[in-house]
């Protein structure tokens, strides 16, 4: 059989030929025919290397190196993994593939940050591998993250059931584990055999970083991973189908149309826009028109907040609440996904509404569409700019210089107004306003910092966000909690040669502070500053505004906020993790600390610092109240 | 939920999460005393808050000031003299009292 399986496989006999010689040697049609089915792919992939040599090639091996084989042909370079003894045959696989670089995360959630961080931050394809569904649902946290943020992130995790014993409830067996995902990946899916698993994770990747971006769950029987095989590794621009859309040519003109028209016209700043490194495009289409910019929440800052056109961003998250302008006629979104956080429109119904995105599938969810331009952002400026420049007239060109100034003049008084935040009679107070903590980072920081922002309610002003090359923001618009240290570690580890700030909560940094080893294990030195008010404010103050005048208020007995006595060191735990830390009580001492972080930095060491922020709103007790619990003294026997 | 786990400071939220009663009442708040500087308030405040965020609140003059330009550090365009106007209203109509004691 060995001598008519290669025969067949050289081409020397037919599949007809295959199939008389083997029921000629007694094996039954059923069986035969079994046999050259499972041939196919072998054959294929025999076509294919003598197809197209250079990006395809056959291989031989176990799951786990084919596994490996691949992600190398996908242009992985970081593999972000947790322990998992299933994978054995996968770290066999890298000692022969140093190309490969395995960074060991200790939880699977930061792990999975520090993953999205570095995929955000270089724009590269990388791999997050946990253990079966056990770590699979550890790292749904930041899965949900990188649905919402659109993310191209790729995570495997294997099927401790394996093939033969798949179904009878085992150890670490879930029915359905690919299922589990689906509600917020693109795709997910279970390979069948072994040699399906480089086929499995090319469409993994192909499906994540398809337009619009998102997350893929790839997945399979952890035999798999001993089993030899032999299939076809292909490198991924083979099926890529580099998706980069132009807007259709009729709505462009409509668009441009509306806008040279337009007394108001206002344009929305986002996210596409700094994927697509297309925000200089954006400012060229401002200035043509002398439109008003504003962002709302979304991951980066995508439109250089000191240009004299910058309206800053509304403070209801609403159109409606910018103080200019008030009454935009018109309204262009750019690559914006517009989350809609309450009943009200984002954009009000009386402006005419353009929509330029590559996510067509969000587009009027909720607001009404005047104009839809389905395009990768970068295309679509480009092509809208063209078409408005040939309808500008001297007198529409005139009246857009005098919008500009108008903006201009706005936006001069909007900065000299946000200044007076250091006019707070408490701003030298110990400890610290968060508004003066952000303040003396903002004066720290070098002028081309990354600042990675899951700093709760904070609100960042002072750093003068440009994407082109200046300050760059990475907000934590998923918003599952325990991302900033990861997701730091993974910008620093893109951008070694940018200073990474990483500005976070108390509540927030105790969700996930492992990815601090990482950062002393692989010397990415980030600073991280903790705003440590020893409780969750957010939730405090709004409880208090769904139960005003409660019995919680009348009582001061909050059981959902305080997160003191004991109060956490945060500083302690960062040395736990081997980084370098201190607590910082003063405006005096923040300053003193950040120095000591820049000389850490620049030796190659990461530095945290926990800066001691007040409690400040409604109903904070100097020393709050904690439930009444000991179980000390319930104990009937002290042991 | 995970994102109402705002764990800095956050006295006041925007109205992003609020429910539309909360919008329906907006539209005419409750509970406030006629006086210097309620107009002024009243137009400055009510499209990010509820009322009943500051139900409960009592402080004298400098804490109200400290109040308002903590919304300055969030996004507010008021000129001091507007601040001035309003902490002047905040500490007439909502004093500060003595605290209750925790039991």
């Amino acid at each position: 059989m060995r001598e008519l399986v290669a025969r067949y496989l050289s081409r020397n006999i037919s599949r007809r030929g295959f199939l008389k010689g083997l029921t000629t040697a007694g094996v039954s049609l059923t069986a035969a025919e079994a046999i050259l089915d499972s041939l196919v792919p072998l054959a294929n992939a025999q076509e294919a290397s003598r197809v197209a040599p250079e990006a395809i090639k056959v291989v031989e091996g176990t799951g786990g190196e084919v596994f490996a084989e691949q992600l190398i042909a996908s242009g992985v370079k970081y593999v972000f993994g947790n322990s998992a003894s299933e994978d054995a045959q996968f770290y066999e696989a890298l000692v022969d593939r140093p190309q490969l670089r395995y960074i060991l995360t200790p939880h699977e959630g930061p792990g999975a940050a520090m993953a999205a961080g570095y995929v955000k931050a270089s724009g590269e394809p990388a791999i997050v591998m946990q253990a079966a569904v056990v770590g699979m649902v550890n790292a749904m946290g930041q899965m949900f993250n990188a649905f919402k943020e659109q993310t191209p992130l790729v995570f495997y995790s294997y099927r401790t059931d394996q093939s033969g014993r798949a179904g009878r409830d085992g150890f670490e067996e879930v029915a359905n584990q690919e299922q589990i995902v689906q509600p917020m990946t693109k795709y997910s899916w279970l390979a069948r055999r072994p040699d399906m698993i480089p086929e499995t994770v090319r469409r993994g990747f192909k499906a994540a970083w398809t337009p619009p971006h998102g997350p893929s769950y790839i997945s399979w029987h952890s035999d798999f991973n001993d089993q030899k095989t032999y299939t076809e590794i292909v490198t991924q621009d083979k099926v890529d189908p580099r998706m980069r859309v132009r807007p259709n040519p009729v709505e462009v003109e409509r668009a441009a149309k509306l806008l040279v028209e337009a007394k108001m016209p206002l344009l929305i700043a986002g996210d596409e826009l700094y994927g697509a490194k297309a925000s200089p495009k954006a400012v060229k289409l401002a200035e043509l028109l002398g439109m008003p910019v504003t962002q709302v929440r979304q991951i980066y800052a995508n439109f250089p907040e000191g240009h004299p056109l910058w309206v800053g961003s509304p403070p209801a998250a609403r159109i409606a609440s910018l103080d200019f302008p008030k009454t935009p006629d018109v309204v262009i979104n750019v690559g914006n996904k517009l989350q809609h956080n309450s009943p009200q429109p984002l954009v009000g119904r009386e402006a005419k509404f353009i929509d330029m995105r590559i996510d067509s599938w969000s587009m009027g969810n909720v607001m009404n569409t005047e104009v839809p331009l389905v395009a990768d952002v970068g295309y679509g400026l480009d092509d809208l700019t063209a078409a408005v420049e040939g309808l500008m007239t001297p007198a529409l060109k005139k009246k857009a210089q005098e919008r500009a100034e108008e903006v201009r003049r706005f936006s001069e008084k909007a900065k000299a107004l946000r200044a007076l935040v250091s006019k707070n009679p408490e701003w030298d107070r110990s400890p610290m306003l968060a508004d003066r903590v952000t303040s003396e980072v903002a004066r720290f920081a070098d002028k081309d910092a990354i600042i990675v922002h899951e700093a709760g309610s904070v609100v960042l002003h002072g750093f003068d966000f440009n994407p082109a090359g200046g300050r760059e923001l990475f907000f934590y618009y998923g918003a599952h909690l325990g991302s900033g240290v990861g997701t730091a570690a993974g910008v620093k580890l893109a951008r070694p040669n940018q200073q990474v700030i990483c500005l976070v909560g108390d509540g927030s940094f105790v969700f996930g502070p492992t990815a601090l080893w990482n950062m002393a294990r692989l010397e990415l030195p980030v600073i991280t500053v903790v705003y440590n008010n020893h409780a969750y404010g957010g939730p405090h103050s709004r409880v208090i505004e769904k139960t005003a005048g409660g019995k919680m208020v009348q009582k001061r007995q909050f059981v959902h906020d305080y997160l003191g006595s004991p109060d956490m060191n945060m500083a302690l735990i960062a040395k736990g993790f081997g980084v370098d830390a201190e607590v910082a009580e003063s405006p005096e001492q923040l300053r003193a600390a950040l120095g000591r972080a820049r000389k850490a930095t620049v030796e190659g060491k990461p530095y945290l610092i926990d800066a001691q922020v007040a409690r400040m709103g409604v109903a904070w007790a100097d020393k709050p109240w904690i439930p009444p619990i000991s179980i000390a003294r319930e104990r009937t026997r002290k042991v | 939920m995970r994102f109402p786990r705002k764990p800095v400071l956050g006295f006041l939220l925007c109205c992003a999460l609020l429910h539309s009663s909360a919008f329906a009442q907006r539209a005419k708040p409750p509970g406030f005393p006629d006086g210097p500087g309620k107009d002024v308030l009243l137009a400055k405040c009510f499209q990010c808050h509820a009322p009943t965020m500051w139900q409960d609140h009592r402080q004298d003059r400098r804490g109200w000031e400290s109040v308002l330009y903590r919304m300055v550090g969030r996004g507010a365009l008021w000129t001091e003299d507007e601040i001035g106007t309003m902490a002047g209203y905040l500490a007439a109509a909502y004093p500060r009292q003595p605290a209750a004691t925790p039991k």
